[in-house]
């Protein structure tokens, strides 16, 4: 029986500017940070209240891996292009995130909207990947 | 009641002051007077927008930044306490326990072992899959089912 998410992974174009955006825009704590002889390091971050689930912030297109180079230019264009990984952040007020992170240079796709389940705007980490930071309706 | 764009950007004016200012000493005035509202107004819509207390959400942003210190440097537990913003060991310490579960002392030595392991050990860490070849089996994709099954 499966019962929880351990580790899931963020890819992203630059593991300092990810730990920059990450933990000191978004608030994350940063659980592991080591690095191997082979040059990976292995970073991952914990949401403030999610403690238990570890995001592992991976550049794919550099060594460690075990990626060929096929695979390492994919994810580096596709990383580019914004167009992999999207995932919701949680935030139990989406207006009041959204002034704070603009206030840190957050960039956002227009102002935060009503939709269907809850009050949304559309944040960009910088690094490949476009997130929905929904406040979810109140039931 | 919906509250106001302009009114959201003073509540986190007075958020981010915190998040600077924490060390120092700060009160409901002091924050009310960088949101440019009154005490009542500020206090019932900071607490409402963030589930917690200016007071709270300020404990809880000293307590964070104690349990950096405790991990990443060798400062006293009274140093770090005073750093931090709290006035009195006593309640820097039980504070701490509450909120993290360990005391200060305990909490530091296990940071400490852990950045020592992961020096030494990191492989310890790091799941079996993010170090080994990810690429897929296609055998296991195209039937749904590992070979072995």
């Amino acid at each position: 029986m499966i019962t929880k998410v351990s580790h899931i992974t963020f890819f992203v174009l630059d593991q300092d500017k990810a730990y920059d955006f990450y933990v000191n825009k978004l608030g994350f704590a940063v659980n592991t940070d080591a690095k191997m002889e082979n040059g990976f390091r292995w970073l991952t971050i914990t949401p403030p209240d999610q403690p238990d689930l570890e995001i592992a912030l991976i550049t794919p297109h550099t060594g460690g891996m075990g990626y060929d180079e096929e695979t390492k230019n994919a994810f580096r264009v596709l990383l580019e292009k914004g167009a992999l990984g999207a995932g919701v952040l949680h935030t139990p007020d989406c207006r009041a995130t959204y002034e704070e992170l603009k206030a840190k240079g957050v960039g956002f796709k227009g102002e935060p909207k009503e939709q269907f389940y809850g009050t949304e705007a559309i944040l960009y980490d910088g690094l490949g990947n476009w997130f929905s930071m929904t406040q979810p309706k109140q039931p | 009641m919906p509250i106001a764009p302009d009114v959201y950007k003073k509540i986190v004016t007075a958020k981010l002051y915190i998040d600077g200012n924490f060390p120092e000493a700060i009160d409901l005035d002091r924050l009310s007077r960088e949101a440019c509202l009154s005490r009542y107004h500020f206090h019932r819509l900071f607490t409402r927008i963030y589930q917690l207390t200016p007071h709270q959400y300020l404990t809880r942003k000293r307590i964070e930044q104690a349990r950096k210190c405790l991990a990443g440097n060798d400062l006293t537990i009274t140093e770090i306490c005073n750093e931090v913003g709290f006035e009195s060991i006593g309640s820097f310490s039980t504070l701490f326990k509450k909120e993290s579960g360990h005391a200060p002392t305990d909490y530091r030595l296990r940071a400490w072992q852990k950045h020592q392991q992961t020096r030494q050990q990191p492989l310890r860490f790091i799941p079996y899959c993010f170090i080994e070849n990810c690429m897929v089996d296609t055998a296991c994709t195209n039937a749904n089912v590992c070979p072995s099954d």
